[in-house]
């Protein structure tokens, strides 16, 4: 499955820099949502991964405490360049943003008030929502021939949404029971 | 005001809380808020502030909203070691778990995890963009900018950044504010 990236990567290493600028522009351009860019620029756009390895790092680090999308940055680089490519891409995701952003986000509190300012804000938003389901969607393409999978998919949806559980219930609660079907239903596992 | 123990002690409290933030940073967010209020550090409305801004600037923005807390409690070297609080603990534990599940990356049981918790995250993250729209949709102007907008990343090959801007001016001009 993962063997076109495997040989890609053998001929020719992705260069430090690359990880460190690849994952300023996921910081620069992640308004609302850094999720949405992460899976582009490393999935679409570099194709470091494909779409299974993107899931199973950002499953990994659902399951970790901490900011979410500083983990995907820093298992994506240590996948691909080891201890110093996760060094660059963290680097790279918040060293000149956390600069920029401390001092701009100063100034522009002082004007967090104004009209003008809160209906860009709101659409921003709006928009920036409907960018993180489609991103979901995408991710969940590559499933989309497992019936289980979905399953799960939406059940998870539901316990957040409809159930409103708290994220800790609805992944522990439902985590044993697909991996125990997912165990049954594969044929191939040893 | 800027007192270097002040800065330490939220150092402490973030680097503990960041350990423990299962689910992302904003679930030890209400944490966060009763220590820095209960100290005096900020008002609830310069906190609700912090939050806004950190929103809408790009880059970390858990990581920026601390900073603000910190830059309050200790100027730029309150900043710096909040900031290093929220993501160096975390950053320890996502490079060991990686690293150990990277080891074990061709053993059955793993397959099976695999194939089992894909579908929750991807699940999760759509639950997490529909919180977030219904939060924002207070129209149904904001609401079809959030449809189009879905309908926009999967079908074309459209940069996420022109649908964003395309938001922002759509709400800056007030063409998405409710009708009363």
């Amino acid at each position: 499955m993962n063997q076109t990236v495997e040989a890609r990567r053998v001929e020719e290493r992705v260069a430090l820099t690359a990880l460190f600028f690849g994952f300023l522009k996921v910081s620069l351009l992640g308004f609302g949502g850094g999720l949405v860019w992460a899976r582009r620029i490393v999935v679409d756009q570099q194709r470091w991964l494909n779409d299974h390895e993107f899931a199973e790092i950002l499953t990994l680090c659902q399951f970790m405490p901490g900011p979410n999308i500083v983990g995907i940055t820093l298992c994506s680089g240590s996948k691909l360049r080891g201890p110093l490519g996760a060094v660059s891409a963290v680097a790279g995701f918040i060293l000149i943003p956390w600069t920029v952003g401390l001092a701009f986000g100063s100034l522009c509190l002082q004007y967090a008030h104004l009209p003008i300012l809160q209906n860009i804000l709101g659409g921003l938003s709006s928009a920036a929502a409907g960018l993180m389901i489609a991103t979901g969607i995408r991710l969940l393409m590559p499933q989309r021939s497992r019936q289980t999978a979905l399953l799960f998919a939406a059940l998870a949806f539901t316990g957040m949404v409809v159930a409103k559980l708290p994220l800790l219930v609805v992944l522990f609660g439902l985590a044993p029971v697909s991996i125990a079907i997912a165990g049954i239903a594969s044929p191939r596992v040893r | 005001m800027k007192d270097p123990t002040a800065s330490l002690v939220l150092a402490a409290h973030l680097a503990l809380l960041s350990s423990i933030s299962f689910g992302g940073f904003p679930t030890v967010l209400p944490d966060v808020r009763s220590l820095v209020t209960a100290n005096g550090w900020a008002t609830d409305q310069e906190f609700a502030n912090f939050f806004a801004i950190s929103q809408i600037v790009p880059g970390p923005n858990m990581i920026l909203m601390m900073s603000f807390v910190g830059l309050k409690v200790g100027g730029i070297p309150g900043a710096i070691t909040s900031a290093f609080a929220t993501f160096g603990p975390p950053c320890l534990m996502y490079y060991t778990s990686y690293r150990l599940w990277d080891r074990f990356r061709d053993r059955a049981w793993q397959q099976m995890v695999r194939r089992g918790l894909a579908p929750l995250t991807i699940g999760l993250v759509i639950a997490g963009g529909y919180v977030m729209a219904r939060a924002a949709d207070t129209s149904w102007q904001r609401a079809l900018v959030t449809a189009v907008a879905v309908g926009l990343l999967l079908a074309t090959r459209l940069s996420p950044l022109w649908i964003l801007l395309a938001g922002g001016v759509l709400g800056g001009l007030g063409l998405l504010t409710p009708w009363e």
